[in-house]
């Protein structure tokens, strides 16, 4: 601990030192007079001495989702009684507590105390608590001795999921099975069509009712379960940020919701980070699957930076063929932009969910910055063009939205013009 | 002529020690020993000016001061966004109060013993250069830390 004394103190002995010698300069009384409660106080500053306190802070758990409330605890004792204990929890600004996070408190010798703070987790990433900083006084704060305990641990803070109802089927299936019902024709539950028996047809695919009505055996044929590939493609080039909220966070909640939804129907899931730092997960599927995606999502954040990139940097094994990939995008780079064109050149099934900006930077009516707004508005509906001319859905999620709304419109899209 | 008040001589002093402890309030405690010294000299040239009598109330003045340093402070700790309990408010007065009154009681024997014939011999002598010091080590120490 590194003690301190009030600069009140030095005053303190100024005036009583000043006093003292103007007493016996003057031959006066009054001036010692003055100096007598001074040094009183001086005296009471000297009485005091280091206490020896004991913090140890933890928390209940080392996981936690957005909104949820994690309880750190402080434990504290002390040899000798503190007269003010002062104590900060040093928190992340993504991590609030109602009222103030420092408390001071009066700690009696030999006594234990425990401190409850509710934080709250306003926002996912991996965060650092458990370092609390400490100051204990005299009760009249004369001196103060100052010192930190608790070691960092690290706080897993999840992305909040959305619910949705429905996810976006890719257009191609892959081998392996899984819950998505294939268009190709082989062994499966889902009633494809009637074609007449060839040998080596089992017996229990025949159509007995069209084998009376044709006089000739006729089987049924099935669309297998199948799984798929998606790949997430998160654009971490550039965001919007406003008031604590920014398109990337967005982002990434949506992406933990479709990962763990894919998933769930065995299908692979694969994630890549696009932006000034790359980052990349090969599409696999499971529980353990869930947990590197997230883990991924947790760290990812928008990196600037003035490198041309294209889809080629990637490993080919994270891009797998007939994989559908879904993008997240606020579409301000133009990196990304053609980026993804050139994915959806390579025959890739591709959707562009914009994760919108333009609420955040809305500007207000009757500013001089409308023009600039209307414009940048038709730049972007440009580029949607584009998108929409080679056969890519591009969908806006509004700030205000669920994502189920932008991926309902995914869907009708697809009935409406079925892709290539 | 006429020679002027006291009270009237003196009273710049006090203006500017009183605006020197505002602005160590607004200041966060800067100017505060400066406030206090400038009130005490004002105060020490006054009763000086006035003439050789013992000025009585000279135990009560030093308590204020005491008091304008320790409330001072006090008002500025208040200002730190901390949720403190309330009894360390209780507290703190409790201690500001023992304190002024400890002070109190010492200025008071002060000016008592100053009345004190200087004739009484080696022991007040003693005790005399003893708490200058006592005093003078305890204001080298202070300073030191």
């Amino acid at each position: 601990m590194i003690g301190y004394t009030s600069p009140r103190l030095s005053a303190y002995a100024t005036l009583a030192a000043a006093g003292l010698v103007a007493g016996l300069a003057l031959g006066r009384v009054e001036p010692i007079a003055l100096a007598g409660p001074f040094l009183l106080a001086l005296v009471a500053a000297v009485a005091g001495h280091a206490p020896r306190v004991s913090v140890s802070p933890s928390l209940d758990r080392e996981r936690a989702i957005e909104g949820d409330e994690v309880t750190a605890t402080i434990e504290l004792s002390s040899t000798d009684t503190v007269g003010r204990l002062e104590l900060l929890l040093r928190l992340p600004p993504e991590l609030s507590v109602d009222g103030e996070t420092a408390r001071a408190i009066h700690l009696p010798a030999g006594e234990e105390q425990t401190i409850e703070l509710q934080l709250r987790c306003e926002r996912w990433g991996v965060f650092t608590v458990g370092q609390v900083l400490f100051r204990a006084r005299d009760t009249l704060g004369f001196r103060s001795w100052e010192g930190s305990a608790g070691e960092p641990r690290p706080l897993r803070v999840f992305p909040a999921e959305e619910t949705l109802r429905s996810l976006v089927a890719p257009l191609e299936t892959q081998v392996f099975a899984g819950n998505q019902v294939s268009r190709a024709r082989g062994e499966g539950i889902e009633f494809a069509d009637l074609r007449e028996w060839r040998s080596g047809d089992r017996l229990r695919r025949v159509n007995w009712r069209a084998t009376a009505l044709r006089g000739s055996l006729w089987v049924n044929e099935q669309n297998p379960e199948r799984n798929t590939d998606v790949v997430l493609f998160l654009d971490t080039f550039a965001e919007v940020r406003a008031e604590g909220r920014s398109t990337n966070d967005r982002a990434v909640r949506a992406a933990a919701t479709l990962a763990h939804l894919y998933l769930q129907r065995k299908d692979r899931v694969g994630l890549v980070g696009f932006g000034g730092f790359l980052s990349w997960l090969v599409p696999a599927s499971g529980m353990r699957q869930l947990y590197a995606i997230i883990e991924a999502l947790l760290t990812s954040q928008v990196v600037h930076s003035f490198a041309l990139r294209g889809v080629d940097v990637l490993p080919p094994r994270t891009l797998p063929p007939k994989a559908l990939v879904l993008a997240l995008t606020p579409l301000l780079d133009n990196r990304t932009a053609a980026a993804l064109l050139d994915l959806r050149a390579r025959g890739y099934d591709l959707i562009v969910v914009e994760v919108s900006p333009l609420e955040m930077v809305a500007p207000s009516p009757g500013s001089s910055l409308e023009l600039a707004y209307r414009l940048w508005r038709l730049s972007r509906e440009a580029l949607r063009w584009r998108y929409e001319q080679v056969g890519v859905p591009v969908v806006t999620w509004r700030e205000d939205e669920p994502l189920a709304v932008p991926l309902e419109e995914v869907n009708a899209f697809r009935h409406l013009a079925r892709p290539a | 002529m006429r020679a002027p008040s006291p009270v009237v001589a003196f009273v710049p002093g006090v203006a500017a020690g009183a605006a020197l402890l505002v602005l160590a309030l607004l200041t966060r405690g800067r100017g505060l020993g400066a406030a206090l010294f400038l009130a005490g000299g004002t105060y020490v040239a006054a009763v000086s000016a006035a003439g050789d009598s013992i000025d009585a109330s000279a135990p009560l003045v030093a308590v204020l001061l005491l008091l304008c340093g320790e409330l001072s402070a006090w008002s500025i700790d208040e200002r730190l966004d901390i949720r403190a309990e309330p009894r360390l408010a209780w507290r703190r007065g409790a201690a500001v109060s023992a304190l002024a009154t400890a002070g109190l009681a010492a200025a008071v024997l002060v000016v008592a013993l100053s009345a004190v014939p200087s004739s009484h011999g080696l022991a007040l002598t003693v005790l005399g250069a003893a708490a200058a010091v006592g005093a003078a080590g305890t204001g080298i120490w202070v300073a030191r830390r």
